[in-house]
């Protein structure tokens, strides 16, 4: 009966050390927060079908695709949940300050129209949401940004 | 070739089953009983052979404990022991990667530790190290090296920095001896020796006050004394330098960035994938600087920033 005891306590133990390895996994990670939800942009699409945008917005998105894919995967930017363009603004800056990235002014400002042209069309209801939920000044301020890049773009 | 047909005899034609007889009929019977007993005494004598056999399953391992302060009898009673564990695994975490999981270092990237007169100084000398750096030509076991180390201990506890230097200190042939955790305390107060008194922060700007927790915290060990980033990080794919800090305003909001300071990042993107992993990288902060100390090192980093340098959006 003992024996039965330590073979049942053997098996519930195995099936114990599984679980807490795989927890300990994920205690390791420094940030498993931002980790996950990266690995989860980076599992969706890594292509936009951008065959109906203007053709200087497609232009663009060659000169994002050439340029974002050097450092990390296109589905990053593609699916995560930026959609304003002062959140593309800040995201841009922040990959073009990095040493070595090679993103100079004028295709850092074409990554930046795309994408925020891109978000106005594919990510409206997101973009739709987080508009909503800013200062009257800043919705028109975004809203004018939005306006400004379709307006450079659309019917060209 | 004609085919040859022999005549059969009367007596084997009746042995010969006729078409009627031939098919196969099924029934149903049970398994013998032998077989699921034989079956189940090998799974059960499997067990016992593991049991037997097999650490695992000692004991003290499986006994089902009632209470902490049992389980606790368990453990090493020595606290070495148990500060060496905790040590071991700092070192993996923080040191390892440039000196070696054997302590024998790594040519051009970091000297040994296994027999170095580094490790056999006082503790606050050899706490200075991982608190604040080292830069500049020293010389261990008699080599040259001209190298720049970051202030990679600055984030821990003292609970740890004690533990990972006891580790180092008793690894490898050494026998240099324990730190404790008051010694630790200790080293770390004359190290920050120089640091700004409480009534000296309280009558600087946050912009000073900033600077200052840039200072305490050995920032500019990595980013440079003005920030500007530029100390070597081999194989890093940031141009294999540690980044500038004075454009942080472009590209993080104040909370973003304060955000980024406590989580840090571990894993910095490689220049060469099959080449070695860059060796420093953003510790996470979070458990060791205050909040106050935060919204201020952050108001510093975002005065930084040189006027009119835009990039145009």
């Amino acid at each position: 009966m003992t024996m039965i005891n330590k073979f049942t306590t053997m098996l519930l133990g195995m099936a114990a050390l599984t679980l807490t390895a795989g927890l300990a996994r994920a205690e390791d990670q420094l940030d498993a927060e931002t980790k996950a939800r990266i690995e989860k942009y980076e599992q969706g699409p890594a292509t936009i079908d951008v065959s109906k945008y203007p053709q200087g917005i497609q232009d663009n998105y060659e000169t994002f695709s050439q340029k974002c894919a050097q450092c990390h995967k296109l589905s990053r930017p593609i699916n995560c949940d930026y959609a304003l363009p002062d959140e593309w603004s800040r995201y841009v800056k922040r990959m073009m300050r990095k040493p070595g990235s090679g993103i100079d002014s004028a295709s850092g400002l074409k990554i930046f129209e795309f994408l925020t042209y891109d978000s106005s069309v594919r990510k409206k209801a997101m973009l739709n949401d987080k508009l909503a939920k800013l200062t009257p000044d800043d919705k028109a301020a975004a809203e004018a940004k939005i306006k400004e890049v379709h307006d450079k773009y659309d019917n060209k | 070739m004609p085919r040859v047909t022999l005549p059969m005899s009367d007596e084997l034609k009746s042995n010969i089953p006729q078409p009627s007889d031939a098919g196969l009929t099924a029934s149903r019977s049970t398994v013998p009983i032998w077989i699921i007993v034989l079956t189940l005494l090998l799974l059960f004598l499997g067990a016992v052979y593991f049991d037997h056999h097999s650490g695992w399953f000692d004991k003290h391992v499986y006994a089902p404990y009632t209470s902490a302060e049992q389980l606790a009898s368990y453990q090493p009673k020595s606290g070495a022991a148990s500060m060496l564990t905790q040590g071991k695994a700092v070192y993996e975490t923080y040191c390892g990667l440039c000196h070696g999981s054997d302590g024998l270092g790594k040519p051009g990237q970091a000297p040994e530790l296994a027999g170095s007169e580094w490790v056999a100084k006082d503790i606050t000398s050899l706490a200075r190290i991982p608190l604040a750096g080292l830069n500049g030509p020293i010389q261990v076991k008699g080599r040259d090296w001209n190298l720049s180390m970051a202030p990679m201990g600055a984030s821990l506890s003292d609970a740890d920095l004690s533990a990972v230097l006891t580790y180092i200190r008793e690894s490898w042939g050494n026998k240099n001896g324990a730190v404790s955790v008051d010694e630790m305390k200790s080293a770390r107060v004359a190290i920050s020796g120089n640091a700004p008194s409480a009534a000296d922060l309280a009558k600087m700007t946050p912009l000073e006050r900033g600077h200052a927790v840039f200072q305490k915290y050995g920032c500019a060990q990595c980013h440079g004394l003005d920030a500007k980033g530029g100390v070597p990080n081999p194989n890093a794919k940031t141009a294999e330098q540690i980044p500038s800090l004075i454009y942080v305003a472009d590209g993080y909001t104040k909370d973003e960035l304060k955000a980024f300071i406590r989580r840090g990042e571990r894993n910095i993107p490689a220049l060469h994938p099959d080449g070695p992993p860059p060796p420093h990288f953003m510790p996470s902060w979070g458990n060791v600087i205050s909040s106050n100390e935060l919204d201020d090192l952050a108001d510093f980093l975002f005065s930084l920033k040189p006027k009119g340098d835009n990039l145009g959006f």
